[in-house]
């Protein structure tokens, strides 16, 4: 993670939210060329004798970014952890800035249902193009992106912990989520969240053309219905799920953090 | 209207209907190549952008040797690993079914895990495999990346590979979509075409198929495509990079590289595709 730094730089907080930031495009970005496809329902059925094509194709290519070195870091959690196999080769290290318990933070179950049950419906079109190997390698680009940025809750946690630990220390020792969760979370700071990845919903996901007055459009002020992602979606998506969850990754790794 | 003539206006209609829609030609138009052409176009840019999110990363693109399970010893690039095993995943799970999808690398599948689904064929079958791929990806590793991202090394190589995959997939469909291109402009002027692919002559068929204006206009719209989506977007304003003067550092990608990817090797390679299956078509 970038925001690890090279070695012996110290977690930031800004460095952190410049990482989360980044990740905003990624996962807008995600979503737009997702939507290129239509829902493309087989993709998701049980096949005869198991389970679906996504499912299939998820466990495969995690696979292959485990013999690639993959999964070290504390924000790049697997879906089907069971046996991965171990890197091909050798892998370039990285600084331990996290409580060692952070690598039993995982939220993918969540996401994965997430993103399935309810995200899916939301920005892809009805029908079937026969494109399921490219939809599911789709799905795949937005649930690492997803997961990856779900998962960066680690660092805000151990960021925000280091900044005060006289406030979170008695939560933590008396196992309080509630007390926790309210102190990690800043709706003004959520409200802008969710402002700026609507707006990059619009920009990012409008048609860009040559026409002089399209010069508007890069202020975000296209209208929404030709956004190849409704913008609305991202800021709920924002607003439901991601920063709901990363929470629950901070308050999950804080309750371990004095162990 | 009297009987008669609404007879003689639904055989018209019919008439009509029937030249319009011939099995074959269900779908695939010039304005429905060009609707293709320009999704592509931010398909690739956001692969750029994705890409340069992570420095060089050489230690991706040496090679290693390594043992497989077979106890044979391997001589690949990380990256090329990857690209490899990440296409067999996807032959197996249906990807080379469709016509426009030619992998990088092929793998015998027995099978596919797909659902079934009756894909289209507009290609002529004579012609339909002809690609550039091999092109690509010495241009994308050799040209392309060393512009693209910055020098350095944070270790990411997993997901490296993965964004170069995107960006190899993404100009390989775009590339390879000349086979379409070709297809629409031979229906579209059958004689002409017939007599030059009969003569061989490579030279009067490129000429046919360009159109300086019109690749000027997919130049310029690429270029402002990188501007648009590779800007950093914050809350307060307009951003710097509204500013046609402002310098192409505020941009994840240069858009110049973008400029000259499409000027200098995208629609080149493409024309190449469309002339290398027209000198098929009559196979």
């Amino acid at each position: 993670m970038d925001a690890g730094g090279g070695a012996g730089e110290q977690l930031s907080l800004s460095a952190v939210r410049d990482q989360l930031i980044r990740e905003e495009d990624s996962i807008v970005f995600a979503l737009i060329e997702r939507a290129k496809r239509p829902r493309n329902a087989p993709a998701y059925s049980a096949a005869c004798g198991g389970g679906s094509l996504a499912e299939f194709f998820v466990r495969e290519a995690e696979a292959v970014y485990a013999k690639a070195g993959h999964y070290q870091k504390p924000e790049d959690v697997p879906f089907f952890p069971q046996d991965l196999p171990p890197p091909l080769f050798p892998t370039k290290g990285y600084p331990k800035v996290l409580h060692p318990s952070a690598s039993r933070v995982c939220v993918n179950d969540a996401i994965w249902k997430m993103y399935f049950d309810e995200l899916l419906p939301l920005f892809t079109a009805n029908g079937d193009d026969g494109n399921y190997a490219e939809t599911v390698a789709l799905d795949f680009a937005c649930l690492q992106a997803l997961s990856r940025r779900i998962h960066c809750g680690k660092y805000v946690a151990e960021v925000k912990f280091k900044d005060s630990p006289q406030d979170y220390s008695p939560p933590i020792h008396a196992k309080d989520n509630n007390a926790l969760m309210n102190l990690l979370t800043f709706k003004a700071v959520e409200e802008k969240v969710k402002q700026r990845v609507e707006k990059k919903a619009r920009i990012f996901g409008q048609n860009v053309t040559l026409e002089e007055d399209s010069v508007n459009k890069q202020d975000g002020n296209a209208c929404d219905s030709e956004c190849k992602v409704d913008p609305k979606v991202l800021s709920k998506l924002y607003d439901l799920w991601v920063m709901p969850l990363t929470k629950d990754v901070e308050v999950e790794y804080l309750l371990q953090r004095l162990d | 209207m009297a009987a008669h003539s609404v007879y003689s206006y639904l055989l018209l209609c019919n008439a009509i209907t029937l030249l319009l829609v011939s099995p074959c030609c269900v779908g695939l138009g010039l304005d429905t190549v060009r609707d293709f052409l320009t999704r592509e176009e931010d398909t690739i840019v956001f692969s750029l952008i994705e890409r340069a999110k992570h420095p060089l990363n050489l230690p991706a693109y040496e090679e290693h040797a390594w043992f497989g399970p077979d106890g044979r010893r391997h001589n690949d690039s990380f990256a090329e690993l990857f690209v490899r095993e990440s296409e067999q995943i996807q032959a197996k799970a249906g990807r080379y079914q469709s016509q426009e999808e030619i992998p990088f690398f092929h793998s015998r599948v027995p099978f596919t895990l797909a659902p079934p689904y009756n894909f289209t064929t507009d290609l002529y079958p004579g012609a339909a495999s002809v690609n550039v791929n091999d092109v690509i990806w010495g241009i994308y590793f050799n040209e392309l990346l060393p512009l693209l991202a910055k020098n350095g090394d944070d270790g990411n190589y997993a997901v490296t590979a993965a964004s170069d995959l995107a960006c190899l997939q993404a100009l390989s469909r775009r590339i390879n979509y000349g086979r379409y291109v070709a297809e629409v402009k031979f229906r579209g002027d059958q004689q002409r075409y017939t007599a030059l692919i009969g003569s061989k002559n490579k030279d009067a068929l490129m000429k046919l198929l360009t159109s300086e204006a019109q690749e000027d206009v997919v130049k310029r719209r690429v270029e402002k495509k990188a501007m648009v989506l590779g800007q950093d977007i914050t809350l307060d304003g307009p951003t710097e990079t509204g500013d046609t003067n402002s310098g192409q550092s505020s941009f994840k990608v240069a858009p110049s590289v973008v400029y000259k990817l499409y000027d200098q090797w995208v629609i080149p390679l493409t024309k190449n595709v469309e002339v290398d299956y027209l000198l098929h078509r009559l196979d």
